[in-house]
């Protein structure tokens, strides 16, 4: 009993569970023609928002195509059921299938596109259609429409006026919404979270942010499309009005005033904002006036729209729901093949026996790099050997952090080649070189803030995982991927001795400690080869031993390591060897001793030498440079 | 030929103006203000209200009509941008396509959805040239835009004011540190924006009318101009804004122009397929040189 109330206490599912009761005895209730007609289009508006959350909300793009993909899906049904007398299960398939098509094509230009850029450019596609509905008079009935759309007929059952096609545009909502929470929960929901919040970080561990945006750009055509069918058979009249802003306006406003990603969200934006205009009729005109003061109220004061805010009062009143840690959180670590090689006592890396002997992991050759007039680097070449730990030093500026940035695929060097084991990186994204083995790290720590520390690490076994869209459709595939992610996950936190902070958000932790973090999340890649940039800035003395430690272990194993550092005492016990930028250019590469002691990395560090300097003042200078 | 020439100039001009506003808010605030067509259209009724309170015409209403407008531009930025500065840059989105959603209604509830004709800025008889006519709305439009593009560069070239405008557009953080009030130029920004869209609305509302709905179709011809002269790009924006209008009042007459087109079906050459295509050249652009036809990338910083 208590453990009842404790569910119903502590969680939003109480009342969303009252709000689905009432929403399933409500059209028994109200059961005039024009109330059930009221209730039909709620659901076409919550289909229509269950698709555009999925990219506005999960996947993160302001699409104002939303409205449009709906007009066309209405469009299609009316065209081809009253001009052509097309049988209702073909109407609806092409309904449906158009706007995705639609959504293929406009993609390629539009869907690389920075934020801005892509919510003007779909409002002009939006326009586009708009004016082609108006102008084609011969098929689309011009500014008049078209009239006599016959009711809904599927497999020989009429879904006609009153309960008939208001059942079947619920059941749609149902399963849309199903649909939606298998898609959006797991690996892949994770995946989308990271894709939005931190694009950079989410392609440096392997996800590819575009094919999740194209994924559910074209999803959300899809339930547009439907709804729009529906729309045609409820309303048995297609006219410009279906193309129009407003509708957009209405999809935008429920998601935004019900919850960007919640399911409910959708449903009580659609119920409000279709009644909204029933219930003040004295306001009929202005409606809009009310819709834009409502968008404008909601994202100020509640932008997570009222789920959002629902969950926000819960977490006041009753605390944080109980985190869900895996199972086997205190069974020692095994050797499963998945993430092995992090475990705290890793066997071998397999992969470095395929690699001939002496042979590098890493080969840069002759990488230059070009901004504008700046040569940020010059024909830089280098090595790195398998299990080897090799540090990258020089002054603020020598293009360390862009070499980087090139191998790890960020950027695109303006000459010469990086090759993993033979294998070229230049020319391949850097979510197909993190998923190849190079693995990476920040100069400021990239983590997603409102995501658990677990989360945070086990989103990057999705490529390991083979997380795609479809295993929200295969029983029980999500489940297990997310599961085995979140084993990994917890057994890398473990070997940074961080497993207690698992369920903390990240944005909640000390800078140290998040260092530690995303060192974990790039070895959940399971690479061959760990980029890092500065690991060791803002770490106190004991928390950077503790760090060089963990890192030699795991180069114990076979993991390579590049290491940009400006802490020599910190980086010269570590490394076996060093390399020293200047002004985009190496000018000394060896034995750590050695290159500390190169006039020419002393020069660069400390300015030409004065006649008469004492050279071990510079030594020890050199050495507590941080 | 030359009145259609002057045509598409005086078109251009009125669109520099609303793509010159529209590039000034969103190099201040790195915001996409969705609601400039609507601060557009509200321009014209501002001008078409005044006229029938003071009868007066258009060249004297243009400087009342600028201080109303900067003055909602103000306004909307305490309501759409100041709450949200430091959200993500989807709320601002969000926001200002709620005020617009407000403008676009009020306006519609207020005056009605028919379109309305806005006053001439002198007169709109013709000027006889030797043989040729010559519009006198089209040359005063083509003036008065002048005076306004020329004035706003004065001030952000010329004066410790346009400088501090500048420092806030260019980097926010750097003109804070140097002491620059930012909100400050950040609003005034906003109010010049607006002014010069009120005044874009002003001009344009003669010859194309003011009806309430006006504003997606402006916000997508500043988007258009600004894709084209390479984002953030002040002068960039405006031949862009001429480009469009040049092709928007030359490609409808083709068939005029070329007797050889005369032939082909009417709506290979109407208004209506202009505007189609200009909008699938801007996809072929953001296609092909995402960063417009005379910007240049910018690289992203990791």
């Amino acid at each position: 009993m208590k453990r009842l109330l404790s569910w119903l206490g502590i969680d939003v599912r109480a009342p969303l569970l009252a709000g689905a009761v009432g929403l399933a005895i409500w059209p028994f209730l109200f059961t005039s023609n024009y109330d059930l007609r009221v209730f039909t289009i709620v659901g076409i508006y919550a289909m229509l928002a269950l698709g555009f959350q999925l990219i506005f909300g999960h996947a993160g793009a302001l699409a104002l195509t939303q409205g449009c993909f709906f007009g066309v899906g209405a469009y299609v049904t009316g065209i081809l059921a009253t001009r052509f007398g097309l049988s209702g299960e073909l109407t609806l398939l092409l309904s449906a299938l158009i706007p995705v098509l639609l959504a293929i094509v406009i993609a390629a230009p539009v869907l690389r596109l920075e934020s801005h850029y892509f919510a003007l450019a779909t409002l002009g596609i939006g326009q586009v259609m708009l004016l082609i509905a108006i102008a084609w008079q011969d098929v689309t009935g011009g500014s008049n429409g078209l009239a006599g759309i016959p009711p809904m007929r599927l497999f020989g059952v009429e879904f006609g006026k009153g309960y008939g096609i208001l059942g079947l545009v619920w059941v749609f909502v149902i399963a849309g919404a199903w649909a939606s929470h298998r898609i959006t929960r797991g690996l892949y929901g994770a995946a989308l979270c990271v894709a939005r919040e931190n694009p950079v970080a989410a392609q440096s561990i392997g996800i590819d942010t575009s094919a999740l945006r194209y994924a559910t750009f074209l999803l959300s055509a899809l339930y547009a499309g439907i709804a729009g069918a529906m729309y045609a058979h409820t309303v048995r009249v297609v006219s410009v009005e279906a193309l129009e802003f407003p509708i957009m306006v209405a999809c935008l406003t429920i998601a935004v005033v019900g919850g960007r990603t919640h399911i409910a969200g959708a449903i009580l934006g659609a119920v409000l904002v279709v009644n909204l205009p029933e219930w003040f009729r004295d306001l009929e005109k202005t409606y809009l006036i009310a819709y834009g003061m409502a968008l404008l109220a909601m994202i100020i004061i509640a932008p997570d729209g009222l789920i959002g805010l629902m969950q926000r009062l819960r977490t006041r009143w009753f605390g944080a729901p109980a985190p869900v840690l895996p199972q086997n959180a205190q069974r020692p670590a095994q050797n499963s093949n998945a993430g092995a090689a992090q475990t705290q006592t890793p066997p071998r890396d397999t992969r470095l026996a395929r690699i001939p002997k002496g042979e590098p992991l890493l080969t840069i050759e002759g990488v230059t790099k070009r901004f504008g007039g700046l040569t940020a680097l010059s024909s830089v070449s280098m090595q790195v050997h398998p299990g080897e730990i090799f540090g990258l030093i020089g002054p603020n500026g020598s293009g360390k952090t862009t070499l980087i940035n090139i191998v790890s695929g960020a950027y695109t060097g303006d000459a010469g080649k990086v090759m993993l084991v033979g294998t070229p990186l230049s020319g391949q994204a850097s979510f197909q070189i993190a998923r190849s083995g190079v693995a990476r790290t920040f100069q400021n720590v990239n983590l997603v803030d409102d995501l658990s520390v677990i989360d945070n690490v086990a989103v990057a076994r999705f490529g390991a995982e083979q997380a795609a869209l479809g295993d929200a459709f295969t029983p029980g595939r999500s489940g297990r991927a997310w599961h085995n992610a979140r084993d990994c996950a917890l057994r890398l936190l473990e070997a940074f001795d961080i497993q207690a902070l698992a369920d903390q958000p990240a944005g909640s932790l000390a800078y140290g400690i998040k260092r530690k973090v995303e060192i974990a999340r790039a070895l959940a890649l399971d690479p061959m080869l760990l980029l890092l940039d500065e690991p060791a800035a803002g770490l106190n003395e004991a928390e950077q031993l503790d760090l060089a430690q963990r890192l030699r272990r795991f180069s114990d194993c076979g993991l390579s390591v590049l290491v940009i550092e400006h802490n020599m005492p910190f980086l010269m016990p570590l490394v076996d060897r060093v390399a020293c930028l200047d002004r985009g250019e190496v000018i000394a590469m060896g034995l750590p001793e050695d290159v500390r002691n190169s006039t020419q990395v002393i020069t660069a560090y400390l300015g030409a030498p004065d006649t008469g300097a004492a050279p071990p003042i510079r030594d020890a200078a050199l050495a507590h440079t941080s | 030929m030359l009145q259609l020439l002057l045509n598409a100039l005086a078109l251009g001009a009125s669109y520099a103006l609303l793509a010159l506003g529209f590039v000034l808010i969103l190099n201040a605030t790195s915001a996409v203000n969705f609601a400039h067509g609507d601060v557009v259209m509200l321009g014209g009724y501002t001008a078409i209200a005044l006229h029938a309170l003071l009868q007066w015409p258009g060249a004297f209403l243009l400087p009342l009509v600028l201080a109303v407008m900067a003055l909602l531009g103000l306004v909307f930025s305490l309501g759409a941008y100041f709450p949200l500065k430091d959200r993500p840059p989807v709320s601002v989105f969000i926001s200002t396509i709620a005020l617009g959603i407000v403008f676009q209604n009020a306006t519609n509830a207020i005056a009605g959805a028919e379109p309305r004709k806005g006053p001439a800025l002198f007169g709109e008889g013709q000027v006889n040239f030797g043989n040729v006519a010559i519009g006198e709305q089209a040359m005063a439009i083509i003036g008065a835009a002048a005076l306004l593009i020329a004035g706003q560069h004065l001030l952000f070239r010329y004066t410790g004011l346009g400088r501090r405008l500048r420092a806030t557009a260019q980097d926010r953080q750097m003109a804070e540190a140097v002491g620059i009030s930012v909100n400050r130029m950040i609003g005034l920004t906003f109010a010049i924006g607006a002014g010069l869209a009120g005044a874009a609305g002003l001009m344009l509302a003669n010859t194309f009318f003011a009806s309430p709905t006006d504003g997606s179709n402006y916000i997508l011809k500043a988007y258009i101009a600004v894709t084209i002269g390479g984002w953030g790009n002040l002068y960039g924006a405006v031949c862009g804004a001429m480009f469009i209008a040049l092709f928007e009042v030359l490609y409808p007459s083709l068939p005029i122009l070329v007797p050889l087109l005369k032939s082909t079906t009417p709506w290979l050459f109407s208004q209506t397929m202009s505007s189609i295509l200009l909008y699938v050249g801007l996809l072929a652009i953001m296609f092909f040189r995402p960063q417009g036809l005379f910007g240049e990338a910018i690289q992203k910083r990791v």
